[in-house]
Parts: C-alpha cells; sequence; structure tokens
C-alpha cells in the first residue's frame, strides 16, 4: 500500500484544488443569480441602516413581490429590508437578524409571526440543513462562525454547517442558471379559486407533525421570548402581525386560537404591540393561493392596516 | 444506511481503516459487526429477522451435517427452507392477496358483505428477498454436500449479513463467499484502487444518470393517459436506463466496497443493453446472480430442459413467473404487473426456444449474413425493445396502466415523426440522452475490451482527467436527496 501513498496524495492534492475552482464559479454564478435568500440581501443590502426589517415565513414574502418593496418604502418615506424566508420558523429568522446586526442597523423588526412555525422541527432546526436555503446563501464567514454556534447551541444538524462551508449544495445546484426566486412571487397577481382539497393538502404540509405536542409548542414559545428579548436588548424596535388568512382556512388551522392566546399573553407580558389581522375581513379574490395575499389584497391590507405600522416604528424603549 | 447517503460515505473511511488495522484473522469480525450496525441503522427491529433467519439457517445446516441421519436431514431440509420462504412469502403477498381475496369474494362471488381478512400491516424488512436467497442456497449446498457444513455460525451469520450486498445483492454463494474467510481478508493495492474505481464509477450510475432520469419517467407514468406519446417513449426508453443505472450501480459500489475489505463478490450485470437475444440478456447478462439462482435452485431441480419439451416450456415459464413474482415488492408495489412483466419474458424465452432451429438452419444458409455486424447490431435492438416493452409492466402500477401506455404509444406510432417536431424539449431532456449515449459508449469499448484495462494502459494524465471528471460529474450533476435504490426495495 504505501507506494501508492504518494500519488494517492497528490490525487487529492489536485481535486482539491480542482474543487476550489468549482467551488469559486458556484459562488460567483450565486451572485449572478441571488435575489431572495435573506443571507444574500444583507452582503448586497445597499444601505447600512434601515427604518425597518421585516421577518417571518412565507407570509411576509409578498412585501417584497415584485415592486411592492419601494411601492411601501414610497409610501411610508421608510427604508425597509424584507429578510423572510419561506418555512421557517423563529431560530432561523433570529439567526438571520444576528447576522443583519452585525454590520447594519435597523429602528425596528416587523416579523410575521404563523403557528405552524411552532410547531415543528421541520421549520426550524432541520430547516438550516435544507439544500435549497443553503445553496442560494453566499460563503460569509460571520454566517459560518455563527451557524456553527447554532450546532452547538440549538442542535442544527452538524452537516448544515460542513455543506455551506464545503459549498457542497452550490456546486450541486441544479438550478444553477435560475434567478433565485420563490415560486410563489410568479403568482402574485394571480386570483386563487377556493378549493376544499387543496387547503386540507396545505394545513397537512404546515403542520407536518400536528399541533397536538404541548412540549414542542411551549419550546419554540420559549425560542419565540428569547427572540423577543434579544432585539429589545440591542434597542430594536419590535412589532408583531399576523397577516390575514381566508376565513375557511383559519378553520382548518389547529389550536390557531390557543397559540393567538399564548403569543399575545407572551408579547403584552413584554409590551411589544401585537397586531392580529389574520381575521379582518379578506375579499377571496385577495389571495394568489390557499393563504397568500395577491396584490390586490396586499395593496389593500397595506393601505388599510399596515401603513400606519410602518409609519410610526417603535423605539427600542418601548 | 444509503450507499448514497453522507452517513454512509462518511463512515466507510472509518469502518476500512479499523479493518486494516486489525490482524488478518479477526477482520471477519468487524466485518460482522459493521454489517449489523449498517443493517439496523435502516430499521433496527429488521436486524431481529436478519438474526433469527441466519439461526435458523446454522440450527438445520449443521443438523444436516450429523452422520447416517438421512431422513432428518430431509426433514431439516424441507423445515429450513419453509420457513425461509414461508417468510419472504408472507412479508412480499400476504396482505395482498387478503385485498385480493376481499375484492373477490364481492366481485366475482357476491357475498354481500364480502370476506373481511386480518391484515398484517408489516413492511417487507429491507433486503429479505436477498437474504432469503442466501439462505435457501446454503441450506441446499449443505443438503447436496457441495458445502461442508458450518460449525462456525458467526461467519455463517456474515455471510448472509455482510452488508454491502445485503439490500440488493449480488446473491452470492456460500461456496464461494465462506472460503474467502477462510483464507483471510487480505486488501491487494491493485484491487483497492479497483474497488474505489467501482465504487466511483455505480455512484455515477446511479445519481447522475438514474437519479436524474427518474423525475422525467415518474411524471410519464403518472400521467400517462394525458400526456403526449412522445413523453410516453421518453418514459419508456429513460425508464429502462434508470432501472439499469440504479440496479447495476447499485450492484457495482457493493462489489466496489466488498474489495476495500478483501471480499470479492460475483459479477452481476455484464452491458445487458448488448444482448443479442432475450436469453443471453436473463441468461448471461442481467441480475446475472438471480439468474443463476433461478438456474440451479428451481430449473434444474424440476428437470431443466432434460424433461422432454413440454416439460421444459413449462420448466421456462414457471421459472420466469416465479422471478416476476420475486421482484414484487415495495418500489412500485406487489402487484399483478410482475406476474404478467415475468410471464412476458418467458414468453420471449418460449418463442426463443421455439424458433432456434429456424435461425440455424437460416444461420446454414447464408453464413456470411449471420456473422454480419448488421445483423447483430439488430438483434441488439431487437432484444433491447422486446426487454423495453417488458420494462412498461414492470414499472406500471397496474395492468391496466402498463396496456394504456403501450396502447398510448402504439396508436401515436404513425404520427410520432410530426409530434416529435412539435415536442417542446429542455435542457433535462438534452442532458439525459448525453448521459445514455455516454453509458453505451462506455459499455461498447467494455465489450470489446474491459475498460478499466483500457484505463490502466493510458497515461497517467489521461487517467487521472477521466476520474476527475467523472468526479466533477457526481458534484455538478448528481441528485444526492437519498433516492433509495429501486432494488432494495424488493
Amino acid at each position: 500500500m504505501k507506494h501508492l501513498a504518494k500519488p494517492a496524495l497528490l490525487f487529492v492534492a489536485i481535486g482539491l484544488v480542482l474543487y476550489a475552482g468549482l467551488y469559486a464559479a458556484a459562488e460567483s454564478l450565486l451572485y449572478r443569480t441571488g435575489d431572495t435568500n435573506p443571507v444574500y440581501k444583507i452582503v448586497t443590502a445597499p444601505e447600512r441602516r434601515y427604518d425597518w426589517v421585516i421577518l417571518g415565513a412565507s407570509h411576509a414574502m409578498p412585501f417584497d413581490f415584485a415592486d411592492f418593496n419601494a411601492y411601501m418604502e414610497r409610501e411610508t418615506g421608510r427604508r425597509i429590508l424584507n429578510l423572510a424566508t419561506p418555512g421557517t420558523g423563529v431560530i432561523y429568522n433570529r439567526f438571520v437578524l444576528e447576522r443583519f446586526l452585525e454590520d447594519h442597523q435597523t429602528a425596528a423588526v416587523l416579523y410575521v409571526v404563523d403557528s405552524f412555525a411552532f410547531h415543528s422541527r421541520a421549520w426550524n432546526e432541520e430547516r438550516f440543513a435544507d439544500a435549497k436555503l443553503l445553496r442560494r446563501t453566499p460563503l460569509d464567514a460571520a454566517v459560518a462562525k455563527r451557524l456553527l454556534a447554532y450546532t452547538l447551541r440549538q442542535g442544527i444538524d452538524p452537516r448544515a454547517l460542513l455543506d455551506y462551508v464545503t459549498g457542497f449544495s452550490k456546486i450541486n445546484n441544479r438550478e444553477r442558471l435560475q434567478r433565485d426566486i420563490w415560486e410563489g412571487e410568479a403568482q402574485f397577481e394571480r386570483v386563487h379559486r377556493p378549493s376544499a382539497s387543496a387547503d386540507r393538502k396545505r394545513i397537512d404540509y404546515l403542520f407536518p407533525d400536528g399541533a397536538e405536542d404541548a412540549r414542542t409548542f411551549a419550546r419554540y414559545l420559549g425560542d419565540f421570548a428569547a427572540f423577543v428579548d434579544f432585539v429589545r436588548a440591542r434597542g430594536v424596535g419590535l412589532v408583531v402581525i399576523k397577516t390575514p388568512v381566508p376565513a375557511r382556512f383559519r378553520q382548518l388551522m389547529p389550536n390557531e386560537d390557543r397559540f393567538d392566546q399564548s403569543v399575545a399573553h407572551l408579547l403584552a407580558e413584554r409590551d411589544v404591540p401585537f397586531r392580529d389581522f389574520s381575521q379582518v375581513p379578506t375579499d377571496p379574490g385577495h389571495f394568489f393561493d390557499t393563504d397568500h395575499l395577491n396584490r390586490a389584497g396586499l395593496t389593500a391590507f397595506f393601505t388599510q392596516h399596515l401603513k400606519p405600522v410602518l409609519l410610526q416604528p417603535p423605539t427600542g424603549q418601548q | 444506511m444509503l450507499f448514497t447517503s453522507f452517513s454512509f460515505l462518511a463512515l466507510l473511511p472509518l469502518a476500512v481503516v479499523l479493518h486494516a488495522l486489525l490482524p488478518v484473522r479477526y477482520r471477519w469480525a468487524w466485518l460482522l459487526l459493521a454489517s449489523y450496525l449498517f443493517y439496523a441503522a435502516w430499521v433496527p427491529v429488521n436486524a431481529v429477522y436478519l438474526g433469527a433467519v441466519t439461526l435458523l439457517v446454522f440450527g438445520c445446516g449443521w443438523g444436516m451435517g450429523l452422520p447416517d441421519r438421512p431422513r432428518l436431514r430431509r426433514v431439516l431440509l424441507v423445515v429450513g427452507l419453509v420457513a425461509v420462504l414461508g417468510l419472504l412469502v408472507t412479508f412480499k403477498f400476504y396482505d395482498f392477496l387478503a385485498g385480493e381475496l376481499e375484492r373477490f369474494s364481492v366481485a366475482a362471488l357476491g357475498l354481500q358483505p364480502g370476506l373481511t381478512l386480518p391484515r398484517l400491516g408489516l413492511r417487507n424488512p429491507a433486503g429479505l428477498s436477498f437474504y432469503a436467497f442466501s439462505a435457501v442456497s446454503y441450506l441446499v449446498d449443505v443438503y447436496a454436500g457441495r458445502l461442508p457444513t458450518k460449525r462456525h455460525a458467526v461467519k455463517l451469520a456474515l455471510y448472509v449479513a455482510f452488508f454491502p450486498k445485503i439490500f440488493a445483492g449480488p446473491i452470492e454463494r456460500a461456496t464461494s463467499f465462506l472460503p474467502q474467510l477462510r483464507t483471510g481478508l487480505r486488501v491487494e493495492p491493485e484491487r483497492f484502487v479497483a474497488g474505489l474505481q467501482l465504487i466511483v464509477w455505480g455512484l455515477f450510475k446511479k445519481v447522475v444518470i438514474a437519479d436524474n432520469l427518474a423525475p422525467m419517467v415518474d411524471r410519464s407514468f403518472h400521467l400517462a393517459a394525458y400526456i403526449s406519446p412522445v413523453e410516453l417513449v421518453l418514459g419508456a426508453y429513460f425508464f429502462a436506463f434508470q432501472i439499469y443505472c440504479d440496479f447495476s450501480g447499485y450492484t457495482d459500489i457493493a462489489i466496489g466496497v466488498s474489495r476495500l475489505f478483501g471480499i470479492e463478490l460475483m459479477e452481476n450485470f455484464r452491458r445487458p443493453y448488448l444482448s443479442r437475444s432475450t436469453a443471453e440478456f436473463w441468461g448471461n447478462r442481467w441480475h446475472i446472480s438471480l439468474a443463476h439462482w433461478f438456474r440451479d435452485y428451481l430449473y434444474i431441480p424440476l428437470g431443466g430442459s432434460r424433461a422432454g419439451q413440454v416439460r421444459r416450456y413449462a420448466n421456462v415459464m414457471l421459472v420466469f413467473a416465479v422471478s416476476g413474482l420475486w421482484h414484487a415488492g415495495l418500489g412500485y408495489g406487489v402487484g399483478w404487473t410482475f406476474l404478467v412483466w415475468g410471464a412476458l419474458n418467458g414468453f420471449y424465452q418460449w418463442v426463443g426456444l421455439a424458433t432456434a432451429p429456424l435461425w440455424r438452419w437460416l444461420g446454414g444458409l447464408m453464413p456470411r449474413v449471420q456473422a454480419s455486424p448488421v445483423l447483430a447490431v439488430l438483434r441488439v435492438l431487437l432484444t433491447f425493445h422486446l426487454v423495453l416493452v417488458a420494462w412498461v409492466f414492470f414499472r406500471a402500477d397496474s395492468v391496466s396502466q402498463a396496456l394504456l401506455v403501450l396502447r398510448r404509444i402504439a396508436t401515436g406510432l404513425g404520427h410520432m415523426p410530426a409530434m416529435i417536431t412539435r415536442y417542446p424539449f429542455t435542457v433535462a431532456h438534452l442532458q439525459a440522452v448525453c448521459l445514455i449515449a455516454l453509458l453505451m459508449a462506455v459499455e461498447v469499448l467494455d465489450e470489446r475490451r474491459p475498460l478499466w484495462e483500457r484505463l490502466a494502459a493510458m497515461p497517467v494524465a489521461v487517467r487521472w482527467a477521466a476520474y476527475y471528471a467523472v468526479l466533477a460529474a457526481l458534484l455538478i450533476l448528481g441528485r444526492w436527496q437519498a433516492r433509495e435504490f429501486i432494488y432494495m426495495q424488493f
């Protein structure tokens, strides 16, 4: 075997050089096709200071579809950066905010809260290892450091860190030439035709582990409390909202009232405004799918409810 | 733990290093432990079935070794076979047959309410189809005196459980496996390198070719009633290569991994799509270890070709029907499609047997035509398309779906050129065709002279460039999001 050692080492060394070349090419391509990934948005953000950072899962994403963020900035005169990421709970959102605050500032955070993200690891710890996210996340020392900390502290799968550092998902990205746009954005102008089976399918997708496990819920509620305390400790204002959903869809959401009460109680204790718009009457034609606002719905929601909120960012000392 | 999973690829070097550090005479023990850990990592309880089957065949084999007890030998053989095959049949078919009987009681017998039979609700333990056949071959070989009774139960356990082959073969014979343990598991550098080459090539076939074809195949069969016949044709062709690359990719990795531990497993595929007849395809090129198993443990004991023409034809059909049923499993469900698939392949053999004298006579009349490469290519193409038609039954969810696919393709054949010009081919289609062309080019070269020999004769720079190209394809084009090997599910 010894006579094989030298050529084997040389083979590996050349292989590593070639790998580095592939990695560099994938990273450079990422900057040409990047769009919605929150880390990409942070490292390419044109400003250092914002008035609002929007966090949350997919219900917060339409605020940045097409030209809507620019429209909101014009209407309110505020600088807004939307860092929402589909299918993410509070752990991932805190991770994003921590990275943002390393070299940026914001007066306030608008957190669009979703109950489904409080009931499953799939939207929290496991989300970090999703290749779809990793392949669009630019290489950044601060992210790697933070990912290591989360791996040690939050029980994130170490393979997420390994994947991120080695860039495997970026090199292996089958959609490497396509722009990083969430599929919902293409439907932003569409009007959804309600369907009971689509609603049921969506609920099953959002709640893969159901919503009965009180320990899981308490755990993510605890993480949410820690997130609120973290934001306050950094002197950043915070407003938590729920966006409108169709009444028939809300009825299918398991334990939604318990969730609303728990979040309201937690936020009231910390004197953080909680604006629950999930039950405001909405036109059924204001959604592009089962539960996401389309342009008409978002415009109406912004004009009637969100604009006053954005016009008066809370201070960190609220 | 899948061969394509990060866990496996990360733990394999560790297992190899530990194996190399151990004294030669203890290496088999480490392999046994590693095999059980590997197997239990999938579904822990399955290790209990594996252990039970091992103990059973050891006990039966030990009893068969007792001197001057011919009656006991026969009884133990029957007990062992019934228990192992009974377990396999029960897991595979009980729930399916219970459902079919219930339907039959309503539809054909008119019972209202129909029969209600209990269900086991058990999942077939992964790899049972393979290690049960290994266990059967051990029992029969001991009974036939081809193998001495194994007193060492633990080495027998390694034969049954050896991790590279447990999920999808090759169905190795104890007669070739156990002697390797006796001589010691030494790893020669050249075999080690050859093992690594096979692993990389197997991964390429699985994650680059098979798994990139899979989504297009799935779409074709799921939407068979609605999509263009062009897409159905593509689906059928792509499936032929998907299943080949999936299964032979697994086998290549299994053989390659075994070599890293100093164990040689039998060849399981020999460029099957270059077969010139379906008899050659099934006899010498596709899933060779299974074909030889059926030949040695079913076809020949039934009388093979020496029991008269009628029995011969019946034996051939029986072997292919049983082979079809063996393939029924969890991958594409348990259904009648597998029986039809087996029977159709049996029918091909019938036609081959019946027309063999005619071809021989024609060959005698026109020896130059018989030797012509054009005829050889035509025969390869004909064989491939016969196999392709049978694969449609293998892949379809039901017989009616398979017939729908074939009917829509057949009725669309006349308009195919026009439909092809209008069909919106994508980059994925182009990539698939290029990968298949590359595979077939490699197979044609390999047919003339083994590819590894060709590579070994090339300058280092060319050889390494080829290795890096395959590794880069794995990185750039591979689909690594854990899609199971198809044959693991049988």
